[in-house]
């Protein structure tokens, strides 16, 4: 017993230098670093330790991370900063949207800033010009325009081949769906908005609710037909081209819209990204 | 002080900040200002190193004038050595260019020269030393013209470089000498271990045999890089809903910056100085010394959200490191980083594009303009990442999707990014003037074609195989039409600068093609400039690559003609200084200091020429003492042949019985020889040096050799066998830049363990 616990003592004392005074110059600091779980602690402490220089430990419920650092070979900025590239938001940096959609499905964490969504479509296309112009995209003049452009998100998340942006990019089309005015479309377009609005948002829905991008790509294709038969009795400021690939969809083919000539197929991502042809341009 | 990761603390021995702006008249505005040159001391990394401050600063200060101006630029050189400052993409007198020994002779220490010429142009341009390797130790500032009216849209220059804590001279020898000391850095040596680890084992082997060395897509390691002279800044002026207008010159001496946005795509406006269409890209490349304007907008916030500062993040091409500024001010959302390079997938696609000949073949894909890029199967965030041993991706492209997609219709698009991904990247192509560029028809045409040539192992870089001191002068008339065809023969981009004039890119915008004076050329690719001869007297066209331009990639355009330049009072002896650069001779030395005796060698190499001697010096009589000497000289343009003649002595004390025969039954006089040699050396597939001697003795040796094979990261295995029966294998493990240990067998020495310091 007593034998026991010298043994204790000498391990202890062995121990704790061995443990604790390999960080120099010490400095502790205060975070605070989204994340939903176990996995994310991981995450977040493995991206933040460097052998003897820092050690995070982060706590799940209070989002608080102490850190520890020498501060003789780096400082918070830089922690912190590692910390956002591996996934995490924190109160000084913000993850890369590449990052956090890469973290574990519980990892998914509600993000501290939403960023307006930055598609290839470019809600801004026209008034990043030098020249100032004013802009033209006032949803005054063109009712369906956010609808165009949280569609044009969804594609190009499943340009990308990726499942889970393309389920967010949905919902956030169907809000863009329940967001039309109805009152502004001409007479014409407002009866045809009338007849596929529930099927548009019914195909929205399903892609939200799934990340499978087989499923969605499917879902796409049904959506897109009903997006075109709105949108081709419509003059839009700027040309909206019909797309086709032959391949699609086994075989059977599909269709598509996009902003620009260029194809880049939703189909296929990587696989076969330019396979198609437009097959009519709408302006 | 800190910012971020990065110590930064620049001391300057005094500071000057001495503007004139003086006004005279009403005509014309004399714009002055006065740069003081001056030694100071810098620590980028956490140790004090000599850098140049021009008025205490580091990048120099931006130079702003308006269209119509006079600049009156007094350079006050207060060094130990000569400078010289070059307007880089300014139209002005020849001999106020600042190439020294060509337009004017350099400035010598301690004097003032004046550089005063109107401005005729507007657009984004920068300032350099064109003096020796000056540029890489802090000899670049920002040159902004102004129009006389310029858009309204908040407007910040940026100008970006790099920094190595190593003397530049001595980057420079390295270069020169095939050190692998910058790979080891970078962690690029692709040895066979890594190779081997990687599933590329046979695509290591099919490169060397092909004799390449690992390649890299830059050639030096730095260890900082810059934005504006810091690693980490913030704009923090800027709110949500602005435009900010960057204008971005590249500074760098050797490095290629990627330029990304965290808020959104970045709208190109300009490059070189010159306006474009605006187009939208999700990146860029910018080239050594190109220069875009980039307009980027800082995304709104939804309200009640807290306020968000946006990452534009620069990149060095070999993705070893980045820098950033922030735009904005609060939370800063970051880029995503860009991921690093896949070297054997880069190795494989320089196996396929390479004859054995040492030519390039572009299988009839006719590249040009940027536009395929074939580093694509390098860039993860394109082709997948890298593959685990076993051939499985792990994200990104599958392993089957990769080869349905080779047989499938994108055979054409294998290496044009823009259609394998959602990713746009900026090329020339996409480039449109806003005005008509087209020159007058009816100019007589001057058709000039260049091969761009290099030889990597050697670090030798020509046009034409031949560098600039081989070259006379490529004369042209004052009002030609000058076209230019350049088709680049060597494994590495070049990006062409012309001096004193813009050149329209001809990229299939017809009227509106793009005017730059900078074009970036990828290996394989064919590019056609042209430009109006308008000017008088000489003028540099040259890789702006500083290490290749100082090893001679260049030629120069002279007016016929031409007035004498009044800053050049003894032409023969401009000329003679010029050629110095590339005719410069490079030293290194190595010795093994082992156990059973020191073993090493020295040498001096220059463009064509060869002196090198190689010692085996053992402790004792029985081991023997041997030194060989050759001189020799590089012929062809992969340099794998060189006759030389020696001079070969040796001693040792042996066992009178012991009679050594060569292979050929020739008696060896091992104990005590002095005789002279000719003989050659050619380089052999895998890298093996073969070398056939024969001595004024009659004895005739063949020798096969091969040095360097790099078996991990940072251990090289050296073997050697010849007809004299000697044999010697050593495995060296490289410590440091100048250090490593050996272990090694010799045939004569025995075994023996050593420290091994090399230069």
């Amino acid at each position: 017993m007593n034998i026991q616990r010298i043994w204790m003592v000498w391990l202890l004392l062995l121990l704790s230098p061995a443990l604790y005074a390999e960080i120099k110059n010490v400095s502790e600091g205060k975070a605070k670093i989204l994340g939903d779980c176990a996995l994310c602690q991981q995450g977040i402490e493995k991206a933040g330790y460097e052998k003897n220089i820092s050690r995070v430990s982060w706590d799940k419920d209070s989002k608080i991370a102490l850190i520890t650092y020498d501060n003789k070979q780096t400082n918070l900025d830089a922690i912190l900063k590692k910390i956002a590239l591996a996934g995490y938001d924190n109160e000084r940096f913000l993850a890369p949207d590449q990052a956090y959609a890469q973290l574990a499905d519980c990892c998914q964490y509600e993000r501290m800033v939403k960023t307006k969504v930055n598609s290839s479509a470019g809600a801004d296309h026209h008034h990043l010009t030098m020249d100032n112009e004013p802009s033209m995209a006032g949803s005054q003049e063109e009712p369906l325009k956010d609808l165009l452009m949280a569609y044009y998100a969804v594609k190009d998340a499943l340009v990308e081949t990726d499942g889970q942006t393309a389920a967010e990019q949905a919902k956030n089309l169907l809000g863009e769906i329940k967001a039309v005015k109805m009152g502004q479309l001409p007479h014409e377009q407002h009866m045809i908005w009338m007849e596929v609005m529930n099927d548009i948002n019914m195909e929205a829905l399903r892609i939200s609710e799934t990340k499978d991008i087989e499923k969605q790509r499917n879902y796409f294709s049904a959506l897109s037909e009903n997006m075109y038969k709105v949108l081709k009795v419509g003059k839009p400021k700027e040309a909206i081209y019909y797309q086709h690939c032959p391949m699609a969809k086994g075989g059977k083919g599909a269709n598509w819209l996009s902003p620009f000539a260029t194809i880049k197929n939703p189909y296929y991502g990587a696989q076969m990204l330019s396979c198609g042809k437009t097959t009519e341009t709408i302006q | 002080m800190r910012f971020g990761y990065t110590r930064f603390t620049v001391t300057v021995y005094s500071v000057f900040i001495m503007f004139f702006v003086s006004i005279t008249g009403y005509a014309q505005k004399v714009v002055r200002y006065d740069l003081y040159v001056k030694d100071t001391t810098v620590n980028f990394t956490g140790k004090p190193k000599r850098a140049i401050a021009v008025n205490g600063q580091i990048p120099m200060p931006t130079l702003t004038f308006t269209e119509g101006d006079t600049a009156e630029i007094y350079v006050h050189n207060e060094l130990n050595e000569e400078t010289a400052l070059h307007w880089h993409g300014l139209f002005l007198p020849n001999q106020y260019d600042g190439v020294p020994y060509l337009t004017q002779m350099p400035i010598k220490p301690h004097t003032t020269h004046l550089y005063r010429f109107a401005i005729v142009q507007n657009g984004t341009h920068w300032y350099h030393s064109h003096s020796g390797l000056q540029e890489q130790i802090g000899m670049y500032g920002s040159m902004i013209l102004n129009k006389k009216q310029e858009p309204d849209i908040p407007t910040v220059p940026v100008i970006l470089s790099e920094w190595t804590d190593m003397n530049p001279k001595n980057v420079h020898r390295m270069l020169h000498n095939a050190s692998d000391w910058f790979a080891i850095e970078k962690g690029s040596t692709q040895s066979y271990s890594e190779a081997i680890k990687q599933g590329y084992f046979k695509t290591k082997v099919a490169n060397e045999f092909k004799r390449m060395t690992a390649m890299d897509v830059s050639d030096v390691y730095y260890d900082q890089f810059l934005i504006n002279g810091k690693n980490e800044s913030q704009l923090a002026q800027f709110k949500p809903g602005d435009k900010v207008r960057l204008r971005i010159s590249n500074g760098g001496a050797s490095t290629y910056f990627w330029l990304k946005y965290a808020g959104g795509k970045m709208t190109v406006t300009a490059s070189d100085g010159n306006e474009v269409a605006p187009v939208e890209v999700d990146r860029l490349l910018i080239a050594v010394s190109e220069t875009y304007d980039v307009v980027l907008s800082i995304p709104e916030v939804e309200p009640g959200a807290p306020s968000v500062a946006y990452e534009f993040l620069v990149t060095s091409e070999d993705r070893t490191k980045s820098a950033s500024l922030y735009l904005g001010e609060g939370i800063r959302q970051l880029a995503s980083p860009m991921p690093r390079l896949k070297y054997f997938e880069g190795m494989k696609m320089m196996n396929g594009m390479m004859k054995l000949n040492g030519n390039l073949d572009d299988m009839g894909m006719n590249m040009s303009l940027n536009q395929m890029d074939m580093n694509v199967v390098m860039y993860p965030e394109i082709t997948g990442t890298a593959k685990e041993k076993g051939g499985k991706a792990r994200t990104g492209i599958k392993k089957e999707d990769e080869d349905s997609m080779k047989m499938d219709h994108s055979s054409h698009n294998r290496y044009n990014s823009n259609a394998m991904s959602s990713i746009t990247t900026l090329n020339y192509a996409m480039l449109k003037s806003t005005v008509e560029t087209s020159l007058p028809a009816d100019l007589p045409v001057k058709e000039l074609r260049f091969v761009l040539t290099g030889n990597m192992n050697r670090y030798v870089w020509s046009m034409d195989n031949k560098v600039i001191s081989e070259t006379d002068k490529i004369l042209i008339k004052k009002g030609e039409k000058v076209r230019m065809i350049l088709y680049n023969n060597s494994m590495m981009r070049h990006p062409m600068h012309l001096h004193g004039h813009d050149f329209r890119v001809i990229n299939g915008q017809g009227k509106y093609s793009p005017l730059k004076n900078v074009v970036d050329i990828m290996p394989m690719e064919t590019d056609t400039l042209e430009f109006a001869a308008t000017e008088s007297g000489d003028w540099f066209f040259h890789c702006h690559i500083l290490y290749h331009m100082m090893s001679g990639m260049g030629r120069i355009f002279s007016y016929e003609n031409s007035p004498p330049n009044p800053e050049i009072s003894n032409p023969k002896l401009a000329q003679r200084r010029l050629f110095a650069d590339d005719r410069a001779f490079h030293f290194m030395a190595e010795n093994d200091f082992a156990t059973n005796g020191n073993d090493g060698e020295a040498m001096i190499q220059n463009t064509r020429w060869s002196l090198g001697t190689e010692w085996r010096l053992g402790y004792h009589d029985h081991h023997g003492y041997e030194v060989e000497t050759h001189i020799g000289r590089y012929i062809g343009k992969m340099q794998w042949l060189m006759p030389f003649i020696g001079f070969d002595w040796r001693y040792r004390k042996i066992n009178p019985d012991v009679q050594e025969t060569n292979m050929f039954g020739q008696r060896s006089t091992k104990d005590k020889r002095s005789v002279l040699s000719v003989g050659v050396n050619y380089m052999l597939p895998m890298l093996v040096q073969a070398q056939a001697e024969v001595f004024t003795d009659g004895i005739f040796r063949f020798q096969l050799e091969r040095m360097d094979i790099p078996v991990s990261p940072r251990l090289r295995m050296n073997l050697m066998v010849n007809t004299d029966k000697e044999y010697m294998a050593a495995l060296k493990y490289i410590f440091t830049k100048n250090a490593g240990v050996t272990a090694h067998y010799d045939s004569d020495m025995g075994f023996g363990m050593g420290l091994t310091l090399n230069y």
